[in-house]
């Protein structure tokens, strides 16, 4: 894409124009960078200073600079005497500023040349021409292109007809496909324009209820046609939120924007994880603060008060227990430390003595004993001082506990809630319970922030920057809208049980997994155990995809004997009598550590002795499985494959199919999970008979991030063009090897990148089984060609953000 | 008082002292952008210029190339306005032109304006009758040269160019802007002296103040 410098006397006009351009794109637009003012509030321009915007948005494709008058242009062209790439192409446009600058940064969004953005930068003045009737005569109609070969005529729906947001997204969505449009309008009667050109579609002057005539040539004519058809059918996504405007039965916190998912600040309320919920709101109790200083208690009330101190403390110490209880796993383990530590006998006396000495009140008293063990911890450093945050915690919840106020953190709820919170830290939303909480809103945060990523990750709505929300009253009953961005108070019962329905709406999976156009993709169950087999089978799964060892070896001192372990493989084996049983040898280290295959002492578990590098240290484990694998396949009708987990070279898979064939198992894949896996996939797949992708390791190691820190879900995400083009990479070795790759890795479970890897070639998507209805019938609503395209469009995106939504435009399904 | 040459202290004189006129005439200088510009001609050259001698006085250039080089680069980051570009492309090619040497004679300092006025012109494509800082610098020069044709004193060519470039001043006032932002006042900009006319004017009287003294 190329760069966009914006060269102004003032920057807060230049500001204001670039916010006003990227309005249209959003936050997937080219970069830009200002060049405005002279310094110390100089109104003015500064020849470097351009130079240097020119260097900050330097790109192979070029840089365009766009100009308001005088010394800009002349500071931009002795900038060009500054800048000496010769790899970068510099141009100044002689486009109007505000206009020129709004049609080169839709332009230049949709991928368009340094030639083409320019073009459209100095021709951007035709809109408001053509409007007030001074029309240049010599005005650029449609390039005269080779013949239209298709064209259809659709009337447009949307309110608003095509103004400049529709007519962004026309653009962008055109961008992808082989094919000259043109559009015209038929009320006016003009020649047809370009549809590749922003301005030239807004002198259309298509307005609600005009029909226009959309007319294609190229390879994927039909193609474009179909995505025109589509937008305009959609009402370009405007039809709904007008819709719900008109029909507003009751108060709304807010009007929603228009979903421009701008990565500029919004104004209100932002939809960030689709769907739609309904609960009671409960709002995150806030962190008290530090109590302010007070007279010294008498000595006749330190005893009770005193008392209150240790009262406090077991009261939270037991919510907290009972909390660990009702959760698994890590945050079971965290909540345990929390209660011990709000238990701590040694705090309490420390908060005691004060009471009882001084006279501190006793939240004083709590405050200032737990400063005291803090600061110990922080000299201490290390560990120690890594548990602070809790500390703090537990200091938060007694203080809470004795002002007669909730406790911070999360609710502790059984019953189904909203939740509302200023913000969410990342250690909130890791215990968020999606089968309580129904929907997240928030009154800061972004689309891409901690929040929005989690809710996606849970599949809860949420909506994010909803400014009055911490006003909303405790309990009233809300409705949330995480695709408009809508909240509505006090909903009526019709709304309500319409909001419960979408909620509850459970899609069957009728267990044959395709495409519209009938192209089969299996779609397969995940299994952890045999206790989820039953699941499974339910969900109507086409088999297993990925069925996990590890629950054998778990809570084992030593590894289980062969015949524990045929007994257990047979279970689930049994539950799919001629279908599909991928299994999954033992797949320990890094955030699955067993006592006697991994060392406690790794300096970077996630890169150490993990996956099949166990079985270097303790071969006679892999065989011992592997036998027990052939002897359970062997004893029940299922179709089995085996596979290794975590391969890196050609050389494991070879060892392991050796391995695999001792044992007389056939049907031998390995997971790519790594980096080098998928780009040395074309020798694997020579080696063995097919591969499944585990998304969630390949993400990991391929953006060097890991993947249980919170901090770092941005770059932990399947959607990042570098984890799609290694996907690809993959995915095509299969392809040309003739081999099935399927994908079995948290990435399949979402319907819109499910199809995606569709298009990228995946032969099979494995999944929990919860997952199968909203992947299967997705996938039936779109083809494969459509995949296709939009596969190219996402792994040829910029960023996550981007590739989300170039394939949410391609592949929302058409209209019956 | 006459020059063959004209040394690096002069020239660094030359640019103190325009320095001073231009602080000098400040209000003068912002009236007369006030009445067909942005009111910040007189300001915009005495913050540029004012830094540019700053820069002279903290490191003193070497030859004649860095000094005009400096000071160019400098005017081209601090003005804000047109005059920016402009006179820094002026004493930027003046620099290049003069080369690293510690003095010019007439023909090269001759040269050297000769290739700042190119600049001027490449830089702002301003033409004869524009009510630019072109129609001071361009008969300046040339009655500069034809003074050198009859004497290789500089001290009176520098005054044959000054004594031009107040009749090229004063007769901005009957013309049409047709450059800038005082274009876009079409005929109003009539009756007004042009601002960038004034400050090059008094970068020539400047010059034959500096060359006089001693």
């Amino acid at each position: 894409m190329i760069g966009i410098v914006v060269v102004s006397h003032s920057p807060r006009l230049a500001q204001a124009a670039v916010d006003l351009a990227v309005e249209m794109v959003g936050a997937d637009g080219p970069a830009i960078a200002i060049a405005a003012g002279a310094g110390d509030g100089v109104i003015g321009t500064d020849a470097f200073k351009v130079a240097e915007a020119i260097a900050e948005v330097s790109s192979p494709e070029g840089v365009l600079v766009m100009m308001d008058l005088g010394s800009a242009v002349m500071s931009a062209e002795m900038a060009l005497e500054f800048s000496d790439d010769p790899d970068v192409p510099v141009r100044l446009s002689s486009g109007p500023f505000v206009e020129g600058l709004m049609a080169a940064v839709v332009r230049a969004a949709g991928g368009a040349t340094l030639d083409e953005v320019d073009r459209e930068a100095r021709g951007a003045l035709r809109a408001k021409q053509s409007h007030l009737g001074d029309e240049d005569p010599a005005g650029p109609p449609a390039d005269s292109g080779p013949a239209a070969e298709h064209a259809i005529e659709v009337t447009l729906l949307n309110p608003d007809g095509l103004h400049a947001r529709p007519v962004s997204m026309l653009v962008t969505a055109l961008s992808v496909f082989e094919a000259t449009v043109t559009v015209a309008n038929l009320r006016t009667g003009k020649p047809p324009v370009t549809a590749s050109s922003p301005t030239a579609l807004l002198t259309v002057d298509a307005r609600k209820g005009d029909t226009i005539s959309v007319a294609a040539a190229g390879r994927q004519a039909v193609e474009a046609l179909e995505a025109v058809s589509d937008l305009v059918g959609k009402g370009f996504g405007e039809l709904g939120a007008d819709s719900a405007r008109a029909h507003e039965p009751v108060p709304s916190l807010s009007q929603p924007p228009a979903r421009s998912s701008s990565g500029a600040p919004s104004s209100g309320p932002l939809g960030v994880s689709p769907g739609l919920a309904v609960g009671p709101i409960v709002r995150m109790p806030e962190k008290p603060d530090e109590p302010g200083p007070a007279a010294a208690l008498p000595v006749s009330e330190r005893e009770a008060a005193a008392e209150q101190i240790v009262a406090a403390a077991a009261s939270v110490a037991r919510a907290l227990r009972d909390k660990a209880s009702r959760v698994s796993g890590a945050a079971r383990g965290i909540l345990e430390a929390t209660a011990l530590m709000a238990a701590d006998p040694g705090l309490i006396d420390a908060a005691v003595s004060r009471v009882t000495l001084q006279g501190d009140t006793p939240e004083r008293a709590v405050w200032a004993a737990v400063g005291e063990v803090a600061d110990v911890f922080t000299q201490q450093g290390g560990l120690l001082a890594e548990r602070i945050p809790d500390l703090h915690d537990v200091r938060d919840r007694v203080v809470s506990e004795l002002l007669g106020r909730p406790a911070p953190g999360l609710p502790d709820r059984v019953e189904p809630y909203v939740l509302v919170a200023r913000d969410l830290a990342p250690a909130d939303t890791a215990l968020i319970d999606p089968t309580v909480c129904r929907a997240i809103v928030t009154v800061e945060g972004g689309p891409t922030s901690h929040t929005a990523i989690l809710a996606r990750a849970l599949g809860l709505p949420a909506v994010v920057a909803a400014r009055d929300a911490m006003e909303l009253p405790e309990g009233s009953v809300v409705i949330v809208d995480g695709s408009t961005g809508e909240i509505v108070v006090d909903p009526s019962g019709d709304q309500v049980a319409r909001a419960e329905e979408q909620h509850s709406r459970v899609i069957t999976f009728d267990g044959t997994g395709r495409t519209r156009d009938g192209h089969r993709v299996q779609l397969l169950a995940n299994v952890a155990s045999p206790d989820s087999v039953a699941a499974a089978i339910e969900a109507n799964a086409e088999g297993v995809g990925l069925f996990r060892t590890e629950f054998c070896f778990l809570d084992h001192a030593e590894a289980p004997g062969l015949d524990e372990q045929v007994a257990a493989y047979r279970q689930v084996f049994a539950g799919f009598p001629g279908k599909k049983v991928t299994i999954r040898t033992l797949d320990a280290g890094a955030d699955k550590p067993l006592a006697f295959v991994t060392a406690a002492d790794e300096v970077n578990p996630a890169l150490g002795i993990r996956g099949y590098r166990t079985a270097w240290q303790r071969p006679e484990l892999l065989d011992t499985q592997l036998q027990a694998i052939a002897a359970a396949a062997a004893a029940e009708n299922a179709v089995v494959g085996v596979m290794a987990p975590m391969i890196a070279t050609v050389d494991e898979s070879v060892d392991f199919a050796a391995r695999c064939a001792a044992h007389g198992l056939r049907n031998v894949g390995v997971m790519i999970e790594t980096p080098a896996a998928a780009i040395t996939a074309g020798p694997i797949l020579e080696r063995v008979d097919f591969a499944s992708l585990g998304t969630n390791d390949l993400a990991q190691y391929t953006m060097a991030a890991d993947r249980l820190m919170g901090e770092l879900a941005v770059l932990n995400d399947p959607w990042q063009p570098a984890v799609l083009r290694m996907i690809r990479e993959a995915c095509e070795a299969g392809l040309a090897a003739g081999k099935p790759v399927g994908v079995c890795g948290e990435a399949a479970a979402d319907p819109m990148l499910a199809a995606i890897l569709v298009g990228l070639g995946a032969t099979s998507l494995s999944m929990s089984p919860r997952a199968l209805g909203g992947v299967a019938e997705f996938l039936r609503g779109v083809t494969l060609t459509r995949c296709r395209d939009a596969a190219i469009a996402a792994v040829a995106a910029g960023s996550a953000g981007a590739a989300r939504s170039a394939a949410a435009l391609l592949l929302e399904p058409t209209p019956a | 008082m006459t020059n063959d040459t004209i040394n690096l202290d002069q020239l660094t004189g030359w640019l103190t002292r325009f320095r001073d006129l231009v602080t000098e005439q400040v209000s003068y200088l912002t009236e007369l952008d006030s009445a067909i510009g942005d009111a910040d001609h007189g300001s915009n050259m005495t913050r540029g210029m004012g830094a540019v001698v700053e820069k002279i006085q903290a490191s003193p250039a070497g030859t004649v190339d860095e000094l005009f080089k400096g000071a160019g680069m400098t005017l081209v980051t601090s003005v804000g306005g047109a005059s920016g570009p402009l006179y820094g492309t002026f004493f930027l090619r003046i620099g290049t032109t003069a080369g690293p040497v510690a003095s010019l004679d007439a023909p090269g300092l001759a040269a050297a304006l000769r290739a700042g006025l190119d600049g001027v012109v490449a830089r702002g494509k301003a033409e004869a009758g524009d009510k630019t800082m072109y129609d001071v610098l361009a008969p300046a020069l040339d009655a500069f040269d034809a003074a050198l044709l009859a004497s290789s004193d500089i001290t009176s060519a520098a005054a044959a160019a000054y004594s031009a470039a107040q009749t090229g001043r004063d007769a901005t006032e009957a013309l049409l802007a047709r450059k800038g932002r005082a274009s876009y006042l079409g005929e109003r900009s009539i009756g007004h002296i042009d601002p960038g006319a004034a400050s090059t004017s008094l970068l020539f009287q400047a010059l034959t103040e500096i060359l006089g003294e001693e």
